[in-house]
């Protein structure tokens, strides 16, 4: 980003360059591929430490004190008390339909979509709740007297309430989570606060909303005029079959571009509704990112994926078309050593991929930081430190569910 | 004697930056600022944090938020205080990142290789027991879909006593659903479905599947499969996203096909004890080749790819197997007699109470 002269510059800025950050990245992938996955949690801190304390705020640096073992603790937490249960579940579940119980079996699986449901939202307020306790600025940090339980609830209530109208609601579901968790979070001895209103949202979301409907009907209106004028000719010689092309070409047009691109509308307009909302103490955010930036933010991404891909299945076709007739043979004969070689072949292949994941974390830190703006004023002798309860435990819950940071 | 050193401060009570001097006294220290003083520290409790540009920064356990930040090379007076400095943390530090990651490599390999391996020597030492109630558990009486008629469990009974010698431990039934298959499960318990039953011209097929069922049971593969699964699941559960779960099935379904290889073997010995011709089992494959395509493929480098991929052999590889096992000329006996045959062929059709289908209708 460059600055703009005559503008003030940003309170929140971020000063890392992407290939310090690869030296931190690609030994990660390979302690990561040698400890069979183990390792990423200390790697996820290395990442943090070296994002946070190239983002400055005003004039110090963040500081991560997140640790691996943490993160570890958390995963191994939520293995042994969640995972395994639940595949246990799994298989009482088999045996009693099975055995001619499905009513039963029915309600166990019911209770357990509303378990996992709850745990869901509970992670969300978690892992924010540990990042914010983990970041310290000026030797201050943030944090949550709040343990998230009931969150876990608002969760479940506000998603199937928007769900009810056919997911009309879904603006209002999600803006009244994200004030309900902000709201409870605090940096320092100052709470957060936050206020935004979901009905701004509803323009975009109509939009995003109705864009397969509109798709449908122009399908319609396409393979009507198509039947109009005659169909059933050969394929693509008669204006039917053109109009059969179009079609299809409208389909994938819509599935792969349209459909992102709405829904990359609409999140743009909550980021910054959202954060635009967002105050502590004297403190108010901006966020700055309009919809351009992040359809090149994403196009971005989408490159560096399609690289990424790309070189992971690039070892692959060397080695096949390498000798196909004794590879095959080898196969058939003793396919042992063959089982290694493509062992070792998807252990190579999970390095570009791992590589490519890291960036776009990068990517995705450095977007946020650079769109993020802070106005009003701190005062150092009143900041002090918070007295919030911090979770030892990291981020396990949100970790197994797979769900992003804000 | 006292050592004065400059150095910034953040004392984790507020947000104001402190200019400080460190006073060095043995193994402790106080920070002095203009007529403040803290301290006494211990020099041990202090932990390094991070490399900021050009400064050292440390923390201080047991004080939430407590920064010490010493600026430019750091007098060599005071070195040997402080805590060095870390890149990676403890082991890998130490090793180096080459000789850890080779050491980490080493023992991943090692417990990889335990996992795949141990199995097969851990499985037989499950007490059978345990094995009948976890098939218990899991199968129960399947719903009531077991069918059951004197005269064709009488005919199953004797097919399977002339393929197994203990036949007492085995459970085999027949199950009223229309699938072409059978499975083996823990407890030495084996499913014949009656779709293959339906389908089936002879019941020398029916026995060729049984054998190699009961094959499954013998080798202890139901057990090894579960605990080999379960072992790589709790091993490669590190990896987030699909790479673990590849590994995963890749693994395992090199050792489903093993198994698969080894059940055929048991069962071709079995026909040829029982004097009974494994014509019946290539024409079953020969009807599976059919519905899953491999017959057709011509593409040696593409049937190749696909039978890696699958769990199990190719059909038509097995067809080949059991045709190439034929003596020609030899007296094979039918596994049953017509009546045996007919009487097990339609033992769901006349058992009135059994349930079909997968249906969950609750009567």
């Amino acid at each position: 980003m460059t600055e703009h002269q005559g503008k003030a510059p940003s309170a929140v800025t971020f000063h890392g360059s992407w290939t310090d950050f690869a030296k931190i990245a690609l030994p990660n992938v390979l302690l990561t591929l040698v400890t069979l996955g183990i390792y990423r949690f200390w790697a996820t801190t290395r990442e943090r430490q070296y994002l946070w304390s190239h983002t400055r705020f005003i004039d110090e640096q963040l500081e991560w004190t997140g640790r691996g073992i943490e993160l570890f603790i958390g995963f191994v937490m939520v293995f042994f008390l969640l995972g395994l249960p639940l595949v246990i579940m799994q298989l009482v579940i088999n045996g009693l339909v099975f055995q001619g119980q499905p009513l039963l079996a029915g309600i166990i699986i019911f209770a357990m979509i509303m378990f996992v449901f709850y745990l869901t939202g509970l992670a969300y307020f978690r892992a924010l709740r540990y990042r914010l306790s983990r970041t310290y600025w000026r030797g201050i940090r943030g944090g949550s007297d709040d343990e998230g339980f009931t969150y876990g609830f608002s969760y479940i209530w506000k998603n199937v309430v928007a769900a009810i109208p056919l997911y009309l609601l879904y603006p209002w579901a999600s803006m009244s989570l994200w004030n309900e968790r902000w709201s409870k979070m605090s940096f320092g001895p100052y709470q957060f606060q936050s206020d935004a209103d979901w009905k701004a949202l509803m323009k975009r979301y109509l939009l995003f909303y109705l864009v397969p409907f509109l798709l449908f009907v122009g399908a319609i209106m396409i393979g009507v005029s198509a039947a109009a004028s005659g169909a059933g000719g050969t394929p693509f010689s008669t204006a039917g079959g053109v109009a059969a092309a179009v079609m299809i070409i409208f389909g994938v047009l819509g599935i792969y571009i349209l459909m992102p691109l709405a829904a990359l509308l609409y999140y743009s307009k909550f980021m910054r509704v959202a954060i635009g909302a967002l105050r502590i103490g004297d403190l108010e955010f901006d966020f700055t990112a309009r919809s351009p930036d992040w359809i090149l933010y994403w196009l971005g991404n989408l490159a560096i994926w399609m690289l990424a891909y790309g070189a992971a299945f690039a070892p692959f076709s060397i080695f096949i078309a390498a000798d196909p007739t004794q590879f095959a043979q080898q196969l058939e004969a003793g396919e042992s050593i063959l089982s290694f070689g493509l062992v070792i072949g998807i252990l190579v292949a999970i390095i570009p991929i791992a590589f490519a994941s890291s960036i776009i974390r990068y990517r995705r830190w450095k977007f946020f930081v650079v769109h993020t703006e802070a106005f009003g004023e701190v005062n150092l002798d009143r900041m002090t430190q918070s007295t919030t309860q911090s979770a030892s435990h990291g981020e396990g819950l949100l970790d197994a569910f797979d769900v992003g940071a804000i | 004697m006292p050592m004065f050193f400059d150095a910034w401060h953040f004392d984790g009570q507020s947000a104001v930056r402190r200019n400080v001097e460190i006073e060095a006294r043995g193994h402790q220290f106080y920070l002095r600022e203009q007529d403040k003083q803290s301290g006494p520290f211990d020099f041990a409790d202090l932990r390094f944090l991070e490399n900021k540009a050009d400064t050292k920064v440390y923390g201080l356990e047991g004080r939430d938020g407590w920064r010490l930040g010493l600026r430019g090379n750091v007098p060599s007076e005071l070195v040997p205080m402080l805590p060095a400095a870390k890149t990676y943390g403890g082991l890998i530090d130490r090793l180096g990142l080459g000789k850890a990651s080779l050491v980490f490599a080493g023992i991943s390999a090692a417990v990889v290789a335990v996992v795949l391996f141990s199995p097969q020597w851990l499985a037989p030492l499950v007490p059978s027991s345990v094995e009948q109630k976890l098939g218990d558990a899991l199968v129960g009486d399947f719903g009531g879909r077991f069918c059951d008629t004197p005269q064709g469990k009488a005919a199953l009974a004797k097919l399977t006593r002339s393929l197994d010698d203990n036949p007492q431990d085995l459970q085999v039934e027949v199950a009223n659903i229309d699938m072409l298959n059978a499975v083996a499960l823990p407890g030495g318990k084996v499913l014949l479905f009656q779709g293959l039953l339906s389908q089936a011209k002879s019941p020398d097929e029916v026995a060729g599947v049984l054998a190699h069922e009961i094959g499954h049971v013998r080798e202890r593969h139901v057990m090894q499969g579960l605990l080999r699964q379960m072992g790589l699941a709790v091993v490669l559960g590190g990896f987030d996203g699909s790479g673990g779960s590849t590994l995963n099935s890749m693994l395992s379904t090199t050792y489903t096909r093993d198994s698969e290889r080894e059940a055929d073997e048991r069962s071709l010995q079995a026909l040829k004890r029982a004097n009974i011709s494994p014509v019946g089992t290539a024409d079953f494959f020969n009807r599976l080749a059919a519905m899953d395509g491999s017959g057709d493929i011509k593409d040696r480098q593409a049937r190749t790819m696909a039978s890696y991929s699958s769990s199990h052999p190719l059909s038509d590889e097995r067809r080949k197997l059991f045709e190439n096992a034929v003596v020609k000329g030899a007296a094979y006996k039918p596994a049953l007699t017509p009546d045996e045959w007919r009487e097990l062929k339609t033992m769901c059709a006349q058992d009135k109470d059994v349930k079909s289908g997968w249906g969950f209708d609750i009567e």
